[in-house]
């Protein structure tokens, strides 16, 4: 019962959080955003009328009418016409039924339909490929470095782990992205080495559309899955390099704080032999905290420093989809603001399946 | 009279705290970068003229620098091959006027021991009355070869002449070249001509000719009473290499801008910082001591915090309103506290339920009295931790919303140079100085505040003190 029950509040939790977000992003569109779109209209009807007017067929009368007219319909269309609040109640629903309507600037992505959501849908594989095995892989290997250097606390090895750990932390993983861009994909091919890197892209453009069509083909053909790899190649060094210091320094805290209970005092003092001490009474306690921040903390860092990451490798996932909306001509906003409502949805789904695999790996909780 | 209260923070003195930090290694190490860095912040608020941020978004104030130009010092490496750039002060200076024809004439000489020279040559008048003056001016070269380059006239009819482009001086070097050397169109078409005087013919190819240039400039004003004065005029050659950090796609000194990123991001990180602490103190305080229902809500206010994905939302509002970096940072610490609020609500149940308290109650002490001297001398010091803890995580978002040229796209912040970096393709020209230098200080000053925190974690955490 008392499982259920704390199920539950969490995901009440999380249904608030996504409709306060829906609602700030529609409320914030609905007011200065709808301004612009006014302007851009006006700007539209401008034009269209003014090139009738000079083939000389319409009175000036029959042209301010035909304007009014087109301003009209369009507002109506977008829903302008209506008052604020009933505006905010479309934009919600709208982006609750999937409808995120058409991108400004289509050429910008290349992808053909210029559905919002299409742009989005064609992006998420990416995200997950890099991010999903960047941060476990990462994790991985800085967990185990960190119980090592743990146990072997105050030598040299130890103590570089701990200063890269702290560098780690307050490295920016983009500038990471951009250094390796510059020596292994710049300089390697400036002088000529056989092996260098691309410079950007998940893919070489002959394969674009495969993975358009169904990312999980690309698996199944040798060539392009050689190709992924050879894309994905420094984007995962880039993950690795920024990410194994911090998971280590923290795996390493836990297991000093760990090392330090009364209760592994007591096993010493029992003279149980070291192996025991440290993988009974040291490593197996402190598994529970490093999972549930591995856990816990995956959402913050896909949608904290990855968003630029993708966009420093142009790597085709939703990071990068920002980047472009962004530096479009003029701000992509249909772009922009789906694609946080989706980060927000993506983000809350897997903080909630991260959260019940929690719940049920930790007895204390459930019984609580 | 009673005897001083000793003050202590968590059971040691101030003193002790100090000798605590510097004893350790990583405490030295973030001493000095902590040093380092004030000093800079400092030197930057100093040296830089206070209206910078404006100077950095006019590019006429940097029109007479190179373009993508790597730092001076590579020629320590590269054996002098880049001729530096050069703003030309001493140079001499007659004036005077002549039957209602004023005139001045420069003088100035060069050294030229550079494979690649000088690309070109800019005369600045800071006198609207010279330049709305019906002015020419003639240049001439007196190679180290003997022959002499006569070039102009050249109208001088604004703030910025640029010799090298124009079509009458790059006609005149290629005809110098054909008339000494029987070379014919020696100066390419879009190319400026400047190079080209500092170039020899060797068996039918361009080589650098290295030795001492003399210049000499003579400037004519028509319309009468037109007085030239030295303070007016100024020459620079445009060089290959720039100062000490080089510099961009508009010709901004790096170095500069570089500088003028000290106070912005050190303001950035500790606005940030100091906002994410105070409400989590005054939240956590608040949810933690009156409990029952006030806590209920509060701790459910802080979960909605904590998980609240803010970075996207950063970037939509940053787009949708077009926020300053200012309005970022108070967003970013309005939405980020959650986290330090619930280790302070954590705290101070903690020392609630303590059994001292229990006692101060049973003696008879009100809540106030109990707040005031029991439980925020303990929460105080703890709080300069996670003061210094939120710095890095303010500086490193606020860099990266920078990155997207968002949130004060108007600032030389080390974000913005990067920005700017990635999208004139610095990446796929290996512009080094480019982006090498912004990321490095970002990472610097955020593993400055990283390092001060692994210091006083022995003065907060007492279990780590003889560890």
């Amino acid at each position: 019962m008392g499982l259920l029950r704390t199920l539950a509040i969490r995901s009440v939790n999380l249904i608030i959080i996504l409709f306060a977000v829906l609602f700030a992003i529609s409320y914030a569109l609905s007011g200065p955003a709808a301004q612009l779109l006014q302007t851009q209209i006006q700007l539209e009807a401008r034009s269209l009328v003014s090139q009738l007017a000079k083939s000389g067929h319409y009175t000036p009368t029959q042209i301010q009418d035909l304007y009014n007219s087109i301003v009209q319909q369009l507002y109506k269309a977008y829903g302008l016409d209506q008052p604020a609040y009933i505006r905010v109640f479309y934009i919600i629903y709208n982006m609750l039924v999937f409808n995120w309507g058409y991108s400004y600037f289509p050429d910008v992505y290349g992808v053909a339909s210029g559905k919002v959501s299409d742009i989005i849908a064609s992006a998420l594989p990416g995200t997950v490929l890099l991010d999903t095995f960047g941060i476990l892989l990462s994790a991985f290997i800085g967990v185990q470095i960190g119980l090592r250097s743990a146990l072997r606390y105050g030598s040299r090895v130890d103590r570089a782990v701990m200063y890269y750990g702290a560098v780690s932390n307050g490295l920016p993983q983009w500038w990471v992205g951009i250094l390796m861009l510059l020596v292994f994909s710049f300089y390697l091919s400036t002088i000529r080495s056989p092996i260098y890197f691309p410079s950007g892209g998940i893919l070489s453009p002959k394969y674009y559309s495969m993975w358009f069509a169904s990312p999980l083909s690309v698996f199944t053909d040798p060539g392009a899955l050689a190709d992924l790899l050879w894309h994905f190649a420094l984007p995962l060094a880039t993950v690795l390099i920024a990410n194994i210091g911090g998971w280590a320094y923290f795996a390493r805290t836990v297991a000093l704080n760990t090392a330090q209970e009364d209760f592994v005092t007591f096993a010493k003092m029992k003279g149980l032999p070291d192996g025991r001490i440290t993988g009974r009474y040291i490593l197996r306690p402190s598994a529970p905290a490093i999972l549930t921040s591995i856990l816990l903390g995956l959402p913050f860092i896909i949608f904290g420093g990855f968003i630029i990451t993708e966009a420093v490798f142009r790597w085709w996932g939703l990071g990068y989809v920002y980047n472009l909306a962004i530096f479009a001509p003029t701000p992509d906003l249909p772009v922009i603001v789906a694609l946080t409502y989706a980060s927000t949805l993506l983000y809350i789904a897997l903080v909630l399946v991260l959260e019940v695999l929690y719940i049920v790996l930790d007895p204390r909780i459930r019984s609580e | 009279m009673a005897a001083r209260r000793e003050f202590r923070i968590l059971g040691m003195t101030p003193g002790e705290i100090w000798r605590g930090f510097v004893s350790t290694t990583t405490g030295k190490i973030a001493l000095a970068f902590f040093s380092i860095m004030v000093a800079f912040s400092i030197y930057a608020l100093v040296a830089l003229p206070p209206n910078f941020g404006n100077l950095w978004n006019t590019p006429s104030y940097w029109q007479a620098n190179p373009k993508y130009a790597p730092p001076a010092w590579i020629n320590f490496f590269a054996g002098d091959a880049y001729a530096p750039q050069m703003a030309v002060r001493d140079f001499n200076f007659t004036a005077g006027s002549s039957g209602g024809v004023g005139y001045a004439v420069i003088q100035f000489a060069v050294d030229d021991s550079y494979a690649q020279p000088w690309r070109n040559l800019y005369m600045m008048v800071r006198s609207p009355a010279v330049y709305n003056a019906s002015t020419v001016a003639y240049l001439t070269v007196e190679r180290p070869d003997g022959k002499t380059v006569q070039l102009g006239p050249v109208s001088v009819n604004s703030q910025f002449v640029a010799l090298g482009l124009s079509p009458q001086i790059i006609s005149q070097v290629s005809s110098f070249y054909q008339s000494n050397f029987g070379v014919q169109n020696a100066v390419p078409a879009g190319s400026s001509a400047i190079p080209y005087l500092f170039y020899t013919v060797r068996g039918g190819d361009l080589v650098p000719l290295k030795g001492t240039y003399r210049f000499t400039i003579t400037m004519y004003s028509f319309s009468g009473n037109t007085v030239l004065n030295r303070k007016d005029l100024g020459v620079v050659l445009e060089g290959e290499v720039y100062g000490l950090m080089g510099t961009d796609f508009l010709g901004h000194d790096l170095w500069l801008g570089l500088l003028a990123g000290f106070p912005i991001d050190l303001a950035v990180g500790i606005i940030t910082a100091a906002i994410v602490v105070t409400l989590a103190i005054l939240i956590g305080i608040v949810a933690a001591f009156y409990g029952g229902l006030v806590d209920e809500v509060l701790t459910r206010i802080t979960d909605f915090f904590i998980l609240l994905p803010a970075f996207p939302l950063l970037i939509v509002f940053s787009v949708l309103f077009q926020w300053s970096i200012w309005d970022a940072i108070v967003f970013l610490a309005a939405v980020s506290w959650g986290g330090s609020a619930r280790v302070i609500r954590a705290m101070v149940m903690q020392i609630k339920s303590s059994q001292f308290i229990e006692s101060a109650l049973a003696a008879g002490a009100g809540r106030g009295w109990i707040l005031r001297n029991h439980i925020l001398p303990m929460v105080m010091p703890y709080t300069l931790y996670l003061f210094v803890v939120n710095v890095p995580g303010g500086i490193l978002t606020l860099s990266a919303i920078n990155f997207f040229n968002l949130a004060g796209a108007e600032l030389p912040t080390w974000g913005n140079i990067l920005a700017y970096a990635n999208e004139f393709g610095a990446l796929t020209s290996g512009y080094w100085w480019w982006v090498v230098p912004p990321g490095l200080l970002i990472t610097f000053v955020a593993v400055t505040f990283i390092f001060v925190a692994m210091g006083l974690e022995p003065v907060v955490n007492p279990r780590l003190r003889h560890a």
